[in-house]
């Protein structure tokens, strides 16, 4: 009994913070729905008719069905990014966003999976496909492996979101024992979804076209650009409409993988492009179909170019810093990215494996309205459960879903940011400073440490009571400053000059935008072990200063 | 407490909904034809012929003849013969019930110019050549249907085993237990797989009811279909329904474990060769010129 009840509460705050929301959530929802709507009719014509419905037929059998599988299986292999620079080389930021990242994961497998049963003949018999239940062709069949692999994926990250959320639900933090192997697992499993979905149509000897050993590292860098892309975009359109904070520093890392994922990604395009033109061999043809056209036969030309731009331009957006930071520059990048993919890899893969078909026939192949209407059917079904589940995500992560007798989230509560409580007047140096003087602004001014900025106040670096100190007992020059003694014989003329505020400095320092939230302060304090953290503006120059006492002050103000 | 009337209520919804549980399981989960029991296979096959018979008013015999100890079926081609007529394409829609309305054809036949033939490159073959009279100066003619492989690309991919390759070298599908993914279509490199986007329609007056289970009865929507050498009719000692209708003798077949067999005469004394050799699907399908041409 007090399971059930535990339960209904569970639910009832469940439905709340996932079915209630504002004007932009309801109408998002409606619209939705609508395509769900739309998209479940036009199933059910396919159902009634067969598939002649669609405009797959006997030389092109795979259409928009399956390219679009096969892009979202990219977008799930996502998740993996985001696990890579977050676990293992502890970048706080994108931590953080890790479980939205899974979420995504989830949502988009399911898609994946919802785009190959529509695809089906007999969809009635799906089972078959099973192992134990049916006849799995196992090992032989690379659909057999694709579907293990996808589920398997599936089920392990919604493993660890469960866990995640469960713990946040009452409360606790999660058990580091359980989390990280299962975190590790889930790495090689999302870049084994990808790689399994391109030997799909990579094992086929039929279809030159894909029966290059190129496709599977392809499909990896392109699953690279359009996964992140993803992200950027949906983590500022919450950004806009909702309250989810997320940091800047999260979003440029999301955008420079990125760019370098769509460089190799052009780079082995390139390299394909070389190969066939260059040995022109029959198998030329499904590549000339795409780029140039096959005499009148030329649907794919336009939207192949097209993606070729938007890749590009994707990459320039990215690659650059400065457009990097500049939140629209971001979306743009982000969306040309992410539809300059969407053709290459859906239709502009799938297709061109049909042409010309293994006797030579060229079939001129483009969705019907039937294939446009359930495709966007199953897009939207896949839309309403990343929304549904990023609102329960957000409310477990804010505290408004939790166990009523779990403790608060403390910190986070008041939305406090380094903004908030920062000192704002920092005294701070320029390199050229001497040592003797630093002392006794230290002093003068009772504090620890003193930020070294240039002249436009970018922060350089900081020197700290420890670095003064540190430089009292190590009075030997470093190693690359002997080596400087050897080669340059001036240089040991400096060193005897008295020391600089540059040349004994911490730097890079650890610094943190004004938009970062208490608690991420608290972290940062705790896990460098350091006593105060500078803050930075949006162009990287200093504006104020978060020491140790600064954060008690916060927390006493947060309680009283 | 339960009344006694709504005991009784409540077991007539149980029967009805076991029942209604046995028709799912007949119907949605039934068994592989493969995996049943003799018994439970005539009782299916009579089954099936039932249903045929309602459909078209005619009687019906689905057989499930099993393969010949010691026979692998072969087929050759003399393209030196082949003039082009369609002929075995037509005798083939009416022998194996292929969809008439949205035309299912197994065979495909290619015309090429002379001097531009090549057994792996079909690029500039034309398939809806459609010309007064057959055969033409400048061209030759190309049949290609299944060409029953030893290492056949479409069984390996099949997701749900629903295809394989007998101990007489025909490939065959279950009907029944595709799922209609068309894995197998992709994997083909002969083009020789078809599936049914629609209910496939055949006139009352041309249903041939001679049939086998995994041959030529009539075949539902959303499920793949191909040549199985005429299955119904070759495994009863006759020729494929090609081979009849070919009117220039140009379609070979037999037991090609039979050296006697005229496969075998053309495997010895010919040079033959198959189509995208390079490929290693080992066709059990040869062509071969017997003439100049």
């Amino acid at each position: 009994m007090r399971l059930l009840k535990e339960l209904s509460v569970f639910f009832k705050g469940f439905t709340d913070v996932t079915f209630r929301g504002g004007r932009v959530f309801y109408v998002w929802m409606s619209i939705l729905t609508l395509f769900i709507l739309a998209g479940i009719l036009a199933y059910i014509h396919q159902l009634r008719h067969g598939m002649i419905i669609t405009h797959m037929r006997d030389q092109v059998s795979w259409g928009f069905y399956v390219s679009n599988f096969t892009f979202l299986v990219g977008i799930a292999a996502a998740a993996v990014l985001l696990i890579i620079p977050a676990y293992l080389y502890s970048f706080k930021p994108i931590k953080r966003i890790v479980i939205y990242g899974e979420l995504l994961a989830i949502s988009a497998v399911i898609t994946a999976l919802l785009f190959i049963f529509v695809d089906f003949g007999r969809p009635e018999r799906f089972w078959h496909a099973i192992p134990f239940i049916g006849t799995a062709n196992f090992p032989y069949s690379i659909l057999t492996w694709d579907m293990l692999v996808l589920n398997s994926y599936l089920f392990l990250n919604l493993l660890i979101v469960l866990y995640v959320g469960c713990n946040t639900y009452f409360g606790r933090e999660p058990d580091k024992h359980i989390l990280m192997p299962l975190i590790i697992i889930s790495i090689p499993l999302a870049v084994a979804v990808h790689t399994v979905t391109a030997f799909v149509y990579n094992g086929l000897s039929a279809r030159p076209f894909w029966n290059a050993s190129i496709l599977a590292p392809r499909f990896l860098a392109s699953a690279f650009c359009s996964g992140p892309s993803l992200l950027i975009i949906i983590f500022q359109v919450l950004k806009r409409f909702t309250g989810f904070r997320i940091e800047d520093r999260a979003m440029e890392k999301l955008a420079e993988i990125a760019a370098y994922a769509m460089a190799i990604n052009i780079f082995l395009m390139l390299a394909e492009l070389y190969k066939e033109y260059y040995s022109k061999t029959i198998h030329l043809t499904s590549l000339r179909y795409l780029y140039e056209g096959l005499g009148s036969y030329k649907r794919f030309v336009l939207p192949m170019r097209v993606s070729l731009l938007l890749n590009i331009l994707g990459l320039l957006f990215f690659l650059i810093p400065e457009t990097r930071k500049k939140a629209p520059a971001l979306i743009a990048g982000a969306v040309s990215m992410f539809i300059g993919i969407w053709i290459e890899k859906g239709m502009g893969l799938v297709v061109p494996g049909f042409i010309p078909s293994p006797l030579g026939e060229v079939y001129e192949y483009s969705p019907s309205v039937y294939e446009i209407l359930i495709a966007l059917g199953v897009f939207s079904s896949g839309a309403m459960l990343y929304t549904l589940s990023l609102r329960a995500a957000i409310s477990l992560e804010t505290g408004k879903l939790r166990h009523p007798f779990a403790p608060p989230p403390v910190i986070e509560k008041e939305g406090l940011t380094a903004g908030d409580i920062m000192t704002k007047e920092v005294i701070a140096v320029l390199p050229e400073t001497s040592v003797d003087e630093i002392a006794g602004l230290l002093i003068k001014h009772r504090i620890s440490g003193i930020p070294v900025v240039d002249n436009e106040r970018r922060v350089l670096g900081i020197v700290s009571e420890s670095d003064i100190i540190y430089r009292e007992i190590h009075r030997d020059p470093e190693i690359l400053e002997r080596l400087g003694g050897i080669v340059l014989p001036a240089y040991r003329q400096t060193i005897k000059k008295g020391l600089t505020a540059g040349e004994i400095m911490t730097s890079p320092p650890v610094t943190a935008r004004v938009d970062t939230t208490l608690r991420e302060l608290v972290e940062l304090i705790v896990d460098k072990r350091i006593k105060r953290v500078i803050i930075i503006d949006s162009s990287e120059k200093l504006c104020g200063i978060v020491s140790r006492i600064d954060i008690v002050k916060a927390i006493e103000r947060l309680h009283s | 407490m339960l009344t006694r009337r709504e005991l009784l209520k409540n077991s007539v919804t149980l029967l009805g909904s076991l029942s209604l549980g046995a028709c799912l399981k007949q119907d949605i989960f039934k068994e592989k034809f493969r995996e049943l029991s003799e018994e439970e296979k005539r009782r299916f096959l009579k089954r099936l012929e039932e249903r045929y018979e309602k459909r078209y008013g005619i009687k019906f015999s689905v057989r499930d003849t099993p393969p010949q100890k010691g026979v692998v079926f072969g087929y050759a081609l003399d393209l030196s013969r082949c003039i082009g007529c369609r002929r075995c394409v037509y005798a083939c829609v009416m022998e194996n019930n292929q969809s008439r309305d949205i035309p299912i054809q197994w065979i495909r036949v290619l015309r090429i110019k002379k001097g531009h033939f090549a057994p792996s490159d079909f690029e500039s073959a034309e398939h809806y050549y459609n010309p007064e009279k057959v055969p033409e100066d400048g061209y030759i003619y190309i049949p290609v249907q299944c060409q029953q492989c030893e290492n056949p690309p479409c069984v390996k991919v099949c997701p749900t085993k629903a295809t394989w390759k007998e101990p007489d070298g025909i490939v065959v599908i279950d009907y029944e237990w595709c799922i209609g993914c068309r894995c197998c279509m992709a994997a083909c490199p002969y083009w020789a797989r078809r599936f049914n986007w629609k209910e496939p329609y055949i006139p009352e007056k041309e249903i041939n009811p001679d049939t086998h289970y995994y041959g030529n009865r009539p075949r539902m929507r959303g499920v793949v279909e191909k040549c199985t050498f005429c299955i119904q009719r070759t495994r009863n000692g006759r020729y494929p329904a090609c081979v009849e209708a070919c009117p220039v003798g140009a379609r070979k077949f037999g037991n090609l474990l039979d050296p006697e067999s005229e496969v075998r005469y053309i495997l010895d004394n010919f040079s033959i060769f198959r189509l995208k050799a390079e490929l290693n699907t080992e066709p059990k399908f040869f062509y071969f010129f017997s003439l100049g041409r």
